[in-house]
Order: C-alpha cells, then sequence, then structure tokens
C-alpha cells in the first residue's frame, strides 16, 4: 500500500515544483527624477589640476604631473589626459585602463605601432624593444617606437603597467621633437604614479 | 479522494523521503562546492541553491534541462516532511516538548532562508565627499539607461534590464519613442582604441563613441574580487527610421548624447539603480589609523540625511557594526576608495532578518530542554538505585 501511494504522490510533487520554477519577467522600467548635482570635484579649477596629485575614477592610482602639461577632461575612455605643446607642436598623453590582460603586451604594443606607420614586432622581437622601470612598487614596461603620421615624423613614448586583473597604459603620442623633448619629464612622471 | 490524500500523507511524512533528501542535500552541497571554483558564490547561489532545479544545457543546444533537485526543491520538501511528520507521528507530550521546540526552530530556519531569498535586496552605494546620491547601485547587473534630458529640473528615464539585451529581441515600451534593437551583447567584454592594423572590419556602430572603440570579448569571471563588464551595440529605431547603432560598455565613464525630435537623449550602460524618497550627502570620511603605524583603527562615514518634505534632516555617523537603518533599509560601511575620499556603503534590505535568530533560540532550547528532561530521568534513576 504504501509503496503505491508514495508512486502516486511523486508526479504531483513533481509537477508542483516545475509550476513554481517560473522566475521572475524582466521589465522596462520607467520613472522621472530630479537632475544629479555634479559632486563640488567637478567644478574645481582646471589651472590646478596639472600639478595636483590626480586620483583616478577608480581611486587606483594616483600621479602628479609636471605644470607644464595641460590637463585635458578625461573623456569616456580614459583616467587622465593631458596636451603638451612646444614650438614643434601639440602631443597627446592619455592614459587608460582597462580589465584583464587585453590581449597581451605584444598586441598592444603593435597596435601602437600600427598608429605611426610602422610593422608589426614579431614575438622573438618583443624584449628588445623594452625597457623596464620600477617606481614606487610598481613596474612599468617602456617603449619607445619613431615612425610617421600624417606625413610628418611622429613618436609613440609609452608605458604599460600591470596590476591585479588589470591593465594601465600611459602613452605620449605626437610631433617626434615634441615628444622627444618630453622624455625626461615622462620619465619623471612616471615616478610619480602611486598605488594606494 | 481519501486514497489520494492518506497517500499524501504516507508520502509526506515517511522517514525514507528525509533521509533521500538529507542525501540529496549533501550531493548538492558537495557538487555546489566544487563548481563555486568556476562558477564562484553568487553563481553557486543561482544555478544550485535559489532555484527548483539544477539546470544544464543539453549538449550542443541552448535549451535548459533539469538534472538535479535545487535547493528550494529539496528545502521544501524538508519542510513539508518535517511538518507532515509532526502531524501524522508526534504526540504532544512533554517528555517530547525539546524535540518539538527544535523542530520548529528548524522550519523558522527554513522558511526564513526561502524568505531572505525572495525578499533580500543588496546594493552598493558610492559617496564621494561632498556628493548627494537619491540611490543606491547593483552589485553586478546592469541596465541600458535612455534618458530624456530635455528638462531643465527633471530626468526622464527608461530602463532595460541587461536580461533583456542579452536576448537579442527588439524592445519597445510605449511612452518611449523608439525601438531598442541589441545588435550584439557581451556579458564581459574590455574596450580599446580602433586602429586599422588591429581591427579592419568596420565598427557595429554608426553613432558615438563606438566608432573609434573596438570591442573583445572576454571569459566570464566569477571571482569574488572581480566583475564582469558587459558591453553592447545597441540600435534606437524611430518610426521614421534607424537613428544609429551605438556602443556602451560600464566602461565608458560618460554617457553619450543624441538629439531626436527636438528632445536631448543620453544613452549608456551603467549598474542598475534603485531610487530612494530621501538623499545622502558625504560629508566626510575618515580612516583613522593607530598612532604612527598603517594599521586601520576605525572607518566612518558622516552622513546627511535628507527628504524632500523636510521631515528628515540629520547628520548620521556610520562606521563599522554601526550601520544607518532608515525605511527599511539597513547601511553599513563596507569599504573606501579614491585616497579616503570616496566611502562605500552596502544597502541591505532584508524584512526576514531576524528569524535565524529566532529559529537558533528556539533550537538552543529545545535541545538544552530535551537533554535536561533526559538528564533529569537518568539522575532521578541513579538516586532511586540501592546504594550498595
Amino acid at each position: 500500500m504504501a509503496r503505491m501511494s508514495r508512486r502516486s504522490a511523486l508526479p504531483f510533487v513533481l509537477a508542483a515544483a516545475s509550476l513554481l520554477t517560473s522566475c521572475r519577467e524582466a521589465r522596462v522600467g520607467h520613472y522621472r527624477v530630479p537632475k544629479e548635482t555634479p559632486p563640488p570635484a567637478a567644478t574645481a579649477p582646471a589651472t590646478d589640476m596639472a600639478s595636483t596629485a590626480v586620483p583616478t575614477g577608480d581611486g587606483q592610482l594616483t600621479w602628479t604631473a609636471p605644470a607644464a602639461w595641460i590637463a585635458k577632461a578625461p573623456g569616456a575612455m580614459r583616467k587622465g589626459s593631458y596636451a603638451i605643446r612646444n614650438e614643434a607642436g601639440e602631443a597627446d598623453l592619455s592614459i587608460t585602463a582597462f580589465p584583464g590582460d587585453t590581449g597581451g603586451l605584444l598586441a598592444n604594443l603593435n597596435r601602437w605601432r600600427g598608429q605611426i606607420g610602422l610593422a608589426p614586432l614579431a614575438p622573438a622581437e618583443l624584449e628588445a624593444n623594452l625597457d623596464h622601470l620600477d617606481a614606487n612598487g610598481l613596474h612599468f614596461e617602456i617603449v619607445d617606437f619613431a615612425g610617421t603620421a600624417n606625413g610628418a615624423p611622429a613618436r609613440i613614448l609609452g608605458a604599460v603597467l600591470n596590476r591585479p586583473g588589470e591593465t594601465w597604459f600611459f602613452k605620449l603620442m605626437g610631433p617626434a621633437a615634441t615628444v622627444a623633448g618630453e622624455k625626461p619629464a615622462f620619465a619623471a612622471f612616471l615616478q610619480t604614479v602611486k598605488a594606494p | 479522494m481519501h486514497e489520494l490524500w492518506s497517500s499524501f500523507r504516507v508520502f509526506f511524512s515517511s522517514l525514507k523521503l528525509t533521509v533521500v533528501l538529507l542525501v540529496l542535500s549533501i550531493i548538492l552541497v558537495f557538487w555546489a562546492t566544487i563548481a563555486q571554483v568556476r562558477l564562484g558564490v553568487w553563481g553557486v547561489q543561482e544555478h544550485f541553491f535559489r532555484t527548483f532545479f539544477v539546470l544544464s544545457k543539453l549538449p550542443g543546444t541552448e535549451i535548459p534541462i533539469p538534472v538535479f533537485p535545487g535547493g528550494y526543491f529539496i528545502g521544501g520538501l524538508l519542510l513539508l516532511n518535517l511538518t507532515a511528520a509532526h502531524f501524522a507521528r508526534f504526540a504532544l507530550k512533554w517528555g517530547k516538548s525539546g524535540i518539538a521546540l527544535t523542530h520548529l526552530g528548524l522550519v523558522i530556519l527554513l522558511i526564513g532562508e526561502l524568505l531572505s531569498g525572495l525578499w533580500q535586496e543588496e546594493y552598493s552605494l558610492r559617496l564621494d565627499e561632498g556628493q548627494t546620491k537619491n540611490y543606491s547601485e547593483s552589485f553586478r547587473l546592469s541596465e541600458l539607461a535612455l534618458i530624456d534630458t530635455t528638462d531643465a529640473q527633471f530626468d526622464d528615464v527608461f530602463v532595460v534590464p541587461e536580461k533583456l539585451l542579452a536576448r537579442g529581441r527588439a524592445v519597445t515600451h510605449p511612452p518611449l519613442p523608439f525601438r531598442i534593437v541589441p545588435k550584439a551583447y557581451y556579458p564581459n567584454a574590455s574596450l580599446q582604441m580602433r586602429s586599422p592594423a588591429t581591427a579592419p572590419n568596420p565598427s557595429l556602430a554608426t553613432q558615438g563613441i563606438g566608432l573609434q572603440v573596438t570591442t573583445t570579448p572576454l571569459a566570464l569571471t566569477y571571482k569574488m574580487d572581480e566583475r564582469n563588464l558587459p558591453a553592447a551595440y545597441v540600435e534606437l529605431i524611430a518610426p521614421e527610421g534607424s537613428l544609429g547603432t551605438w556602443l556602451v560598455s560600464e566602461q565608458l565613464a560618460e554617457p553619450q548624447t543624441f538629439t531626436h525630435a527636438g528632445r536631448t537623449w543620453s544613452i549608456a550602460l551603467r549598474l542598475q539603480r534603485h531610487y530612494k524618497p530621501y538623499s545622502l550627502t558625504l560629508v566626510n570620511f575618515s580612516h583613522d589609523r593607530y598612532a604612527g603605524t598603517e594599521i586601520p583603527k576605525n572607518f566612518s562615514s558622516r552622513i546627511r540625511l535628507t527628504t524632500p518634505d523636510g521631515r528628515d534632516d540629520r547628520e548620521v555617523l556610520i562606521y563599522m557594526n554601526n550601520p544607518l537603518r532608515y525605511a527599511g533599509l539597513t547601511f553599513y560601511q563596507a569599504g573606501f576608495d579614491n585616497n579616503d575620499r570616496t566611502t562605500v556603503l552596502q544597502v541591505v534590505r532584508n524584512p526576514s532578518w531576524l528569524l535565524p535568530y529566532v529559529a537558533c533560540v528556539l533550537m538552543s532550547a529545545g535541545l538544552l530542554i530535551q537533554f535536561g528532561i533526559s538528564l533529569f530521568a537518568f539522575v532521578a534513576r541513579r538516586r532511586a538505585l540501592p546504594t550498595a
């Protein structure tokens, strides 16, 4: 009797559980909210920025840029952005960070090389093109590529920093003469990058 | 009818069912523990415990099939089994009162876990010093936000949960003047500036920053200290035709804007928001260290709590083990960032938070009573024995 009974009850139990399995439906929401007021930091005068330690969006790295560099709005992709001008023209310094290794060091350096018309490096050539810098417990891999952009000599000074779970890129790109003049300042700038 | 009822009674009150369910739960816990390496603690909760069945995809297809009973199924049946056994077998006797109390505690514990799974909400609230927010954000879930920003005072917000983007079907919502068509969705992706050498194919995007960026899909991460960063290409189609395709990603710090029919819109993928009828301002964050060392002594956030009607306008101090409890939510000090200028609060709603405590008290009392009864009976028997 007991065995028969159990057999007849089991399908009901399974059916009841299956009915309960239905999940909560995702829906489009619509609401009205007062405009958000930006935090006071966003309204700080831009002139003070270049010589002040700049915390990044995630608060992971800080740095102090030379006073001559002009801070620009970081924009959608950048953690930091500076314009560097001299008589030879204007160069652009971008600081970006991405999760993971973003395809590896070689792929990223070859992407930079492509931007100034250079052929990609083979894996065996990678080490010979790298300089290393250790500062504040951080290890930078530094490259210096000279090529052409828009028919004029162009140069990229770059530093790649691997942090747990993310990669940071510091790229100074512009007319070859401007970038060459800023090489000592770029090296000094990297020395100011600090993790909390 | 009577036979069916008695068959239910026999099935649910059987001790064999208890044993089978306990064995199934042991297997489930063991399997989930192994799977935690791959899925992480959130994934395991969703796939194994807060579900009626553990689902697996049919090989070579996307069709999910149940392969093992999940936590809700086993827990639910255990609850029924325990309750039914009480009604079927246990008589109310003083000598068994401890067991009854312990079982009642167990029933409350099972119900408490079910209610926590259904009702508990956890969000995070990041505030920079001086910043005011009237919303908290999900830890993991994203939403596509389309915001009509034309009005000077208010934003008209339409949000599409990430789940709907992942489905890939067009989304319509009557007051929204366009259809949203997800062209591609990546649950985790990295973005890079586009260059002809690495991305010869044209971008899927026809508007905004997506024209200058390439998207590389990444493997999903389930690590506790990492988060998936979703990205999607979405096309907006108005009745008169397509407005274009945008790349949206949480990695893009600023929303992209466009105009349609004389109104200004912004589009962004962001963490799911949960708005509140009051706002919080971080007055200041303190990170105290022991003198002369870097060893943290105390973290505290001085918060100003205000309601639009002016009923509440006060400062509160949130620190370790001293959360702010307000309007059914609890705000805990969870972290800090940005060189001690940003606080991270964990915001939790759990209406059933008291049940596990009640359950533990009942079970402890039940066990004490039951062992006490046995002990007193034993001592009484010993005393009754004739001394040699």
